[in-house]
């Protein structure tokens, strides 16, 4: 019995159907200035029109590289600078502090000076991400290969692993679970980092289009691409946990 | 044939800030014949696991040598393989990968690891389950991964160390005999440490008792008792001898020490 629909999915649709309902009602009215509110149908219309246009198809082509270009490379280096943190003393004084330090700042200051250093084109925005991206990358790489159990280790050595072998059968595959944790960690702060960069400065980009949006006053636009924006992240997060599923099967479980 | 010689064996671990080197072994010595089983029982800390290790080339002897087949053992190989009793799996590998961890070590091909890995596995009877991961597993079928990878790199000597520690007591009779009969297929040398004064005496061709901390060897008592030995032979008289000999030795060396390990006296 009630197999088909899970209640609480029904109470949670219902309440997202009632919450448009009143928007809709709120912003097509003008009970609330509908350029500031918007209301739904407005915002469907709008993600129409930036689509057909293919304003929105090249905007996001734009930002999806300049992501693309600053978080693999901060995937290698955090894994690798994590990796060094947790194993050897040097770099971890060398520059661990510089990463608690930067984990911490707002990164989003640091905008105006990478845009001067790297320029206002599609660099400077992989640059921001990659700095977004690598902080926790790393510091989730140094955290897993601190827990890996010193039986993992033990096994290897007594079949005569060398220290390469040790790194790759039984510390990084056992601190796996911990980096893919910091890759969803990552992701987010990199979104963030790239969209903001734009907004600074750019001439291509989601984040160009919701600055130019907002001076515009359009309300409904920013909806439309923040909800891309998220959308986009909801699905890197989804695709993440996919493959740490079956990378990790036996941690995922737990 | 004398095949495993531990002599004079000493080791102290490095002193912890401030303290003096703890001596955890002092003057061991020991002999082994090519296919002999041996099982070492000793109060619980006498350094047992220690003496183990050094003959796996895990840790380096403060003095003394271990030697096999007359060259002196230096590093971890192919030709000591450990079994350990928290069993050293890896969560992420299956069964058939945990196999081949020695292998792969070795360089060994692919597909000649995957045939070597099965061999073994058919052999501790986990044929079905080689896809399974060792969280599927029971305590027993892990032990028994343990036991198919130690196998799988073809030593000449298995050093297990109480392997069926983990497990509860019916489980552990099972295994011991299982374990019994795999040897009798082809005779490696096992050293196997224990608790389970009754496991030390059904096992072994010897039973080496060592002395409280710091670890000697005390006594060795050979046990005679036919083989291939079924279950019910725990029940026979001359076990029972054995059983009160072995009691009587460790109770001296146990009060000396005062402890016994997880108070598993009794057995
Ligand atoms: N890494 C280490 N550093 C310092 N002391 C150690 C270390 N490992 C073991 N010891 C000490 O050496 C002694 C022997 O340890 P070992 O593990 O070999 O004993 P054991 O006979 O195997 O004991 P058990 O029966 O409880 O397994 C113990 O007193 C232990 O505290
Ligand atoms: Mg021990």
């Amino acid at each position: 019995m009630g197999a088909f629909v899970n209640p609480r999915w029904l109470v949670g649709s219902a309440a997202v159907a009632a919450f448009l309902v009143v928007w809709q009602i709120v912003g097509a009215n003008e009970i609330i200035r509908s350029d500031l509110v918007s209301y739904p149908t407005e915002i469907a219309a709008s993600a129409r029109e930036l689509a057909a246009s293919g304003e929105l198809g090249a905007n996001a082509l734009a930002t999806l590289r300049e992501f693309a270009e600053g978080f693999a490379p901060a995937i290698v280096v955090g894994v690798l600078l994590g990796l060094g943190f947790a194993l050897s003393k040097i770099v971890r004084n060398l520059f661990e502090p510089l990463f608690v330090a930067m984990y911490t700042a707002p990164l989003i200051a640091f905008v105006p000076l990478l845009v001067v250093w790297f320029g206002v084109g599609s660099t400077s925005k992989s640059v921001t991400t990659f700095l977004a991206a690598v902080v926790p990358i790393a510091i989730n790489t140094t955290t897993g290969v601190r827990e890996t159990q010193e039986s993992w280790i033990r096994a290897c050595r007594a079949f005569g692993a060398t220290r390469a072998q040790i790194v790759a059968k039984a510390i990084l595959p056992g601190a796996l679970p911990v980096v893919m944790a910091g890759l969803r960690l990552a992701v987010g702060r990199a979104i963030v980092g790239v969209v903001a960069a734009e907004m600074y400065v750019s001439t291509l980009g989601v984040g160009r289009l919701i600055q130019t949006y907002s001076t515009a006053g359009r309300a409904a636009e920013i909806f439309v691409l923040v909800g891309v924006v998220a959308g986009f992240g909801f699905v890197c997060v989804g695709l993440l946990r996919v493959l740490e599923n079956r990378l990790a099967p036996w941690r995922a479980r737990a | 044939m004398t095949q495993l010689v531990v002599q004079g064996l000493r080791l102290e671990y490095p002193a912890a800030r401030g303290g003096a080197p703890f001596l955890a072994l002092s003057d061991v010595d020991l002999a082994v014949e090519k296919g002999e089983f041996v099982t070492i029982v000793g109060p619980s800390g006498c350094g047992k696991s220690t003496m183990l290790m050094l003959i796996a080339a895990l840790l380096r002897p403060t003095r003394g040598a271990v030697s096999l087949n007359g060259q002196p053992v230096a590093a971890p190989g192919p030709d000591r393989a450990l079994v350990f009793q928290d069993f050293a799996l890896l969560p992420w590998r299956n069964v058939l990968k945990n196999v081949e961890l020695g292998l792969e070590m070795q360089g060994v091909a692919a597909a000649k690891r995957t045939d070597i890995a099965r061999k073994n596995i058919d052999m501790v009877g986990l044929r079905a389950f080689e896809r399974h991961y060792p969280h599927q597993l029971s305590g027993g079928m892990r032990q028994r991964v343990g036991i198919a990878r130690a196998l799988s790199v073809d030593p000449e000597v298995l050093l297990m160390d109480e392997p069926f520690g983990a497990l509860d007591a019916q489980i552990r009779q099972v295994m011991g005999s299982e374990l019994l009969h795999i040897w009798e297929r082809d005779r490696k040398t096992i050293l196997f440490v224990t608790h389970d004064i009754d496991e030390a005496i059904y096992l072994a061709d010897r039973i080496v008792v060592m002395s409280a901390s710091p670890g000697r060897v005390v006594q060795q008592i050979k046990v005679d008792l036919p083989r291939p030995r079924g279950l019910s032979i725990r029940t026979s008289a001359k076990f029972n001898e054995y059983r009160e000999t072995l009691w009587n030795l460790l109770e001296e060396q146990v009060r000396q020490s005062g402890s016994w390990a997880r108070g598993e006296g009794g057995a």
